[in-house]
């Protein structure tokens, strides 16, 4: 509470210039040309899908501490129900979203299309992960601002680390019978580029296979890690950084790198063209690619998109990882196919 | 002069009560008839175009593994229906009728289900009887060395289980209603032509109460067709699909929303068949329980009888409520829930953060039992009126039909599908809603509106005609009939008809995720996003705390309004 309090304050006094002077002074030019803009807009929404409630929340009131003065909202919600909204908005000409962050890359390359995004190449691409920077539209209407792994999580109380599998291609290993946890790809925009990625890397019959071991399959990503914590299952496919966050609590999960790749998800925003707030839209992407927004982001498991920040304990950084990602074309087809191939086989 | 007096007798004799009826009709096609009608048309449009097209409707009913899905809500609609009337009649009758002890405690139970979010409840069942690490099968395991529990709830079993279990108190509620209005003296005049109490029991009590149990029959079945938490966690595990599971794949990128709206279309049909079926079973058969002439209401004695009545509501309520409670407890309070119940892992943090910490849910609570209550207000007055214009046929029996059916219509469009025909009516002109709180408190009264129409429906039904007519032999108007004989008769049916809109409007989350602006944001929505999240220790905290808002509001509200939480009346 006390914590809050002073937090408080310390907004307060940021409010009135005091911490804020001197921050002023190191801005480059065009940071203090948007941070100017920003302020006269007073305030913008970002429609995100990125992060949990709180991450959200926290993120917003670093912005708000770093650029006093410009009011950031958030609507935190999947991907789905982030772009069924937009479009609602659009269609009753009320825009909200002077940002949008889904983590379908499919709702990019459609809004595109639609010519529904505004054209703006952030200055702080530069400070970007080298490997993360090809997922950036080469024609600026999104950029990467968060990043995520999905790879093979256990419960540490039923499986000690050295049994646990290594790669894919264990999880079909007939020890796994009954006790392996999935999510559904017509669910999950996590588990669908999986399976893409599964079925590129081991042809279809993966999912003949794992159909033998009689996997549970959940709705979303994140379904596993309440089987793993239930004990319902032992191993899963599952989301790095709500694991390691539940684990942070003391609950009996760990996470393993497969050797064959953790799949990496990345995560675009984009301004809309109808975007309310353009310039504050613009400062905030700018701040989701900077040293402030990255830390926040370590501190709940999310992936640094930018170098040289250190991951929380128990994590690694993207660097040191080995990933594989699907091409975006082979995503964007790939999706609707496995829906249905995953149905033939598993029959839901 | 002449004319003027002329105009001033026909206004002195017009019936002024025909202009709340008409408006009741207006309200009622604003409210309804306008999201459906949405509805059917973007049914009917070319996503881009807006051209007419079918083809929405071949996607939706073309493919046998869509169609499967509707058979699979149909199977479960009438089984959790069915097994939500064995819980709930048997319960609604000890407690109106009989000496049974412990009523109070069985009602707060009853009341404590209902306000559980039926997806946290459905969380609860995994972890009491879940195939490998349900504590129920590990508890058999361990007694009878068996090689694995019996129990499993990822089938359709264990799936019309849990959805009964969140939805028997409409059962309960309806029949409690209707039974506390049988008097004795009808019981009585049976006993005395030598029938045995279990024989009154069913050849008057319970048939008296028929309409009111085959209203909640059908509330029931269409509320388990139109359910989706339950059914997500369940049955995509169990490996099959209903509607809801399936239509959540239509606004899979890219959302196919025409197809949803077909896809949702026929789930009407079932509607108006399932009024016709109630029609004809409660056709011509008097239903009048409150005569004005006396009715004193005695308890029947139960005798030894009363403590296996007492044991059978109990089960119900642990199956129900205890035993998920104790495991939304143990998550709540729990640093990591993963770890099971242990003393170092004890912690008051997470209700602490939820209550006095987090901005988010202050708002959100404040906001959702608002809406909650303006809806339920809307929702009450509006069904009372369609009630007494249809049951005192103050229009055509034809139009009666009508609005019966459009004021029950509304609950068996998903709630999902229903968004769009809130959000397409309400944000075009003349009404731009959209953004603010007011669309939120239509769409819940909307979605609600066919519980309060079925309670007040059955609770008009009971009551004499003959009551109202003697205040219009006497000189009286309608209205006075209304407000001084009416209103006073259903005062305590509405307290029901009250908890029973309040209660899912205050879980409303379908509707809610698409209406929502960051102004009006819901707790449903906040506990969608921690299941969303993985977060179950933050989810129970919520539910925890809306279970003892709740049931703390309805108990307090209910001694304000003059009547002791059993809903007896406190004076006579």
């Amino acid at each position: 509470m006390k914590r809050r309090t002073i937090g408080r304050l310390l907004a307060l006094a940021a409010a009135a210039g005091i911490a804020a002077a001197p921050a002023l002074a190191q801005m480059p030019a065009w940071e203090t040309e948007l941070y100017e803009a920003a302020k006269k807009e007073k305030e913008f929404t970002v429609y995100t899908a990125h992060y949990n409630t709180e991450e959200a929340a926290n993120l917003c009131s670093a912005f708000e501490k770093k650029y006093p003065g410009v009011k950031c909202n958030f609507v935190r919600t999947t991907a789905q129900v982030a772009f069924q909204r937009f479009q609602q908005d659009l269609q009753a000409n009320k825009p909200v979203a002077s940002l949008f962050s889904s983590t379908d890359v499919g709702h990019y390359v459609d809004l595109k299309k639609r010519g529904m995004l505004m054209t703006y190449k952030p200055n702080n691409q530069a400070k970007m992960v080298d490997s993360l920077r090809q997922y950036n539209d080469p024609d600026g209407t999104y950029t990467v601002t968060a990043a995520a792994l999905m790879l093979i999580t256990y419960n540490t109380s039923l499986v000690p680390e050295k049994d646990a599998p290594k790669n894919w291609p264990d999880l079909l290993d007939p020890k796994w019978k009954g006790k392996v946890s999935i999510g559904h790809p017509a669910f999950s925009g996590y588990v669908g580029t999986w399976v893409v990625l599964m079925r590129k890397l081991y042809g279809w019959d993966y999912f003949e296979k794992l159909e033998k071991n009689q996997p549970q399959i959940g709705r979303s990503v994140n379904d596993t890690v309440t089987m793993l914590n239930a004990k319902e299952r032992w191993v899963a496919a599952g989301p790095e950084a709500t694991t390691l966050l539940s684990r942070d609590k003391g609950n009996p999960l760990g996470v393993i790198y497969p050797t064959d790749g953790s799949l990496l998800m990345v995560s675009p925003s984009g301004i809309p063209k109808n975007a309310p707030a353009p310039n504050a839209a613009k400062l905030y992407l700018e701040f989701l690619l900077d040293k402030e927004a990255a830390e926040t982001q370590v501190k709940s498991h999310s992936l640094s998109v930018i170098k040289g920040i250190k991951p929380a304990p128990g994590a690694k950084a993207l660097e040191e990882i080995k990933v594989v990602r699907p091409t975006e074309d082979e995503i964007v087809k790939g999706i609707p196919e496995v829906k249905e191939k995953f149905r033939d086989t598993f029959g839901i | 002069m002449g004319t003027r007096s002329a105009l001033g007798e026909r206004w002195r004799h017009l019936d002024k009560s025909s202009w709340v009826w008409l408006l009741a009709i207006v309200v009622l096609l604003f409210l309804v008839v306008n999201p459906l009608f949405r509805l059917l048309l973007v049914s009917l449009q070319q996503p881009d175009s807006g051209a007419f097209t079918f083809a929405n409707y071949l996607a939706a009913y073309g493919r046998s593994r869509y169609v499967d899905a509707l058979g699979n809500s149909l199977v479960l609609g009438v089984s959790a229906a069915s097994l939500c009337v064995a819980f709930g009649v048997p319960m609604a009758w000890a407690l109106s009728r009989t000496d049974m002890p412990a009523k109070g405690l069985i009602w707060v139970s009853i009341l404590g289900t209902f306000v559980i979010p039926p997806y946290l409840g459905a969380v609860g069942w995994i972890l009491l009887a879940g195939p490998n690490a349900g504590w129920l099968n590990r508890f058999v395991v361990e007694v009878t060395g068996a090689q694995s529990g019996p129990f499993n709830i990822y089938s359709m079993p264990g799936l019309v289980l849990v959805v009964a279990c969140y939805s028997f108190p409409y059962v309960f509620v309806f029949t409690k209603s209707a039974l506390d209005l049988v008097s004795s003296e009808m019981e009585d005049a049976a006993s005395v032509l030598g029938a045995s109490n279990l024989r009154t029991t069913f050849s008057i009590t319970l048939p008296l109460a028929l309409p009111a149990i085959l209203g909640a029959f059908i509330l029931v079945f269409l509320e388990a067709i139109a359910l989706f938490g339950s059914p997500a966690l369940l049955a995509l595990p169990g490996r099959f699909h209903v509607v809801t599971t399936q239509l959540w794949q239509f606004f899979e990128h890219p959302p196919r929303v025409g197809v949803a709206a077909a896809y949702a279309m026929p789930l009407l049909l079932i509607t108006i068949l399932l009024f016709w079926l109630q029609r004809r079973i409660t056709h011509r058969k008097g239903y009048v329980a409150l005569t004005g002439k006396g009715g004193e209401r005695r308890p029947v004695p139960l005798g030894r009888w009363k403590w296996p009545m007492l044991a059978y509501c109990l089960a119900v309520c642990t199956l129900s409520f205890f035993m998920p409670m104790v495991v939304i407890l143990q998550a709540a309070l729990a640093k990591a829930w993963g770890r099971g119940f242990s003393l170092d892992n004890l912690t008051l943090n997470n209700l602490y953060f939820t209550v006095f910490e987090n901005n988010l849910t202050q708002s959100a609570t404040l906001n959702t039992f608002t809406y909650a209550g303006a809806a339920s207000i809307i929702a009450i007055a509006l069904a009372l009126c369609v009630a007494y214009i249809v049951n005192r046929q103050l229009v055509g029996p034809r139009l009666g039909n009508v609005l019966s059916f459009l004021t029950m219509a509304p609950f068996v469009i998903p709630g999902i599908v229903l968004a769009i025909g809130f959000y397409a009516a309400y944000t075009n002109p003349p009404l731009l809603l959209y953004g603010t709180a007011w669309i939120l408190i239509l769409a819940f009264a909307t979605r609600f509106l066919p519980i309060a129409f079925a309670n007040s429906n059955a609770a008009i039904r009971s009551i004499n005609p003959e009551l109202e007519d003697a205040v219009r032999t006497l000189g009286g108007t309608r209205f006075t009939a209304i407000r001084r004989v009416v209103a006073p008769l259903l005062k305590r049916s509405l307290a029901g008809a009250f908890i029973l809109v309040f209660i899912p409007a205050t879980r409303e989350l379908s509707a809610a995720i698409f209406l929502y602006s960051i102004n009006t944001q819901v707790l449903s929505v906040l506990l969608f996003d921690k299941s969303d999240e993985g977060n179950f220790e933050m989810l129970a905290s919520i539910g925890l705390i809306l279970v003892l808002i709740t049931v703390a509001l309805i108990l307090v509200g209910f001694r304000l309004m003059g009547r002791d939480f059993m809903l007896r009346r406190t004076a006579a």
